[in-house]
């Protein structure tokens, strides 16, 4: 059961948060959407598992290489 | 309306029956009239910039005014218009410094938990792109996100000036400042890179060398103001640009999107000269340079839609073209239907041809 830290790829702002702690999530389940420039950049899950911390919210700024989640796996 | 609905990247979109909202106060329903086919669609059809799906896709069109919501003032049903993707709420710190393209503010889009602009027959949302959405027979948008314009420009031509033109001649104008006589490097002639030329040339820019691997852009090239080409197919496009400027350009226009040629238009300037890099780089992509070419005062800098004011410029662009300074026509390659949308695509990932644009009826 490895822990995997969810990055965003991009700076912006979180403007949608669709898991929360203890979901579990498949691969490739839209787990955050981030608005930057006018773009909805969403975050995907990038294996199966449960959401074990969320660590942004509706409205937050986020840099690049940020680690916006953690899923156990 | 009909519309072309993309449900998975890298898959053809389908042409479906998609419901459009009425007008929110401040929003504006629009006849689309035309539509360009823009290789920045490609990078989200292909993944290489992600977005939330299903979504419609077109981002440079213009049309007509078919209804407005209540507290819209600046247009009425009838109005020629050109839409724009850099929507400006008009009173963050962006806007009120003057950098409108440069707004991030979210209030030009609907909230998210707001019924959507867009949806499927079954009520389902499909999310508007770059708030738009322009492959579509409506498009029903924030009134920040269209400018009027004249009603004898023609519509196939005005469509252009809502990204392509906006993006290479702003950079020139607005992003980079170019001004007379100086030596101007355009590495990319695709729809954005031919605007940047034509705009060193409005612009009075002396040497301007168009940069491609294809010969048939380079003669396009020509036709709007290239005075010097490199096929860097066949020449090292960075050594050429030395020896034809005599030790470096003033300045370098990345029109493409890639790692290498966005460092070979900061490699090719001279001393105190500037790269702007208006492709659009895959997320996740690093860009390297000579660390000491900084002591001789190199600046490289991004452009986003060409640092636009797209109330201002876009209007102005269009005088341009009806006075014979903007040389629109030649970047049409071809006008197809919105069923053809999928083969236009297609083409654009071969690089030979300028530009399909979508007539509507």
């Amino acid at each position: 059961m490895a822990d995997i830290e969810v990055e965003t790829e991009v700076t912006g702002n979180v403007w949608k948060v669709l898991c929360q702690v203890g979901d579990h999530v498949e691969t490739e389940q839209e787990l955050v959407i981030l608005e930057s420039m006018k773009m909805e950049i969403p975050v995907e899950a990038p294996q199966a598992g449960t959401v074990k911390a969320l660590n942004v919210s509706e409205g937050d700024a986020v840099d690049e290489g940020q680690i916006i989640l953690v899923l156990e796996g | 309306m009909k519309a072309a609905v993309l449900r998975a990247q890298n898959q053809p979109m389908e042409i479906e029956e998609v419901a459009v909202s009425n007008p929110g106060p401040r929003e504006v329903l629009v006849r689309t009239l035309a539509a360009g086919v823009c290789h920045s669609d490609l990078h989200f059809l292909d993944g290489s910039y992600p977005y939330q799906l299903p979504t419609i896709l077109g981002h440079e069109s213009a049309g007509v005014v078919e209804a407005v919501g209540r507290d819209v003032t600046y247009v009425k049903k009838g109005d020629h218009v050109i839409t724009c993707l850099s929507a400006f709420c008009g009173h963050c710190d962006k806007c009120v410094t003057g950098h409108l393209s440069l707004c991030a503010s979210p209030e030009v889009a609907r909230k998210p938990d707001d019924s959507p602009r867009l949806a499927t027959k079954e009520g389902d949302a499909i999310h508007q792109f770059l708030n738009l959405s322009s492959f579509a027979e409506m498009m029903l948008i924030h009134e920040h996100a269209l400018v009027k314009v004249r009603e004898d420009m023609p519509m196939d031509r005005a469509a252009l000036i809502g990204c392509s033109t906006t993006t290479g001649v702003g950079a020139v104008f607005h992003t980079a400042g170019v001004e007379p006589g100086s030596t101007v490097v355009v590495i990319g002639c695709g729809g954005v890179g031919l605007a940047a030329i034509n705009g060193a040339a409005i612009a009075g820019a002396g040497q301007i060398i168009a940069v491609d691997r294809v010969d048939s852009k380079l003669e396009l090239a020509k036709s709007v103001g290239a005075t010097h080409v490199v096929n860097a197919a066949e020449k090292d496009a960075v050594g050429e640009v030395k020896e034809m400027t005599q030790g470096g350009c003033d300045y370098a226009f990345e029109a493409i999107g890639l790692k290498a040629t966005a460092e070979q238009a900061f490699q090719m300037l001279g001393p105190g000269g500037t790269a702007t890099v208006i492709g659009m780089i895959p997320v996740g992509t690093m860009v390297e340079l000579h660390g000491v070419d900084f002591l001789s005062e190199k600046k490289i800098q991004g452009s986003n839609m060409g640092s636009n004011r797209f109330r201002v410029d876009m209007p102005r662009f269009v005088e341009f073209y009806l006075n014979g300074k903007l040389h629109l026509d030649q970047m049409i390659s071809k006008h197809i239907r919105l069923d053809d949308v999928n083969l236009a695509l297609e083409a654009l990932k071969t690089g030979e041809e300028a530009r399909h644009v979508i007539i509507f009826d």
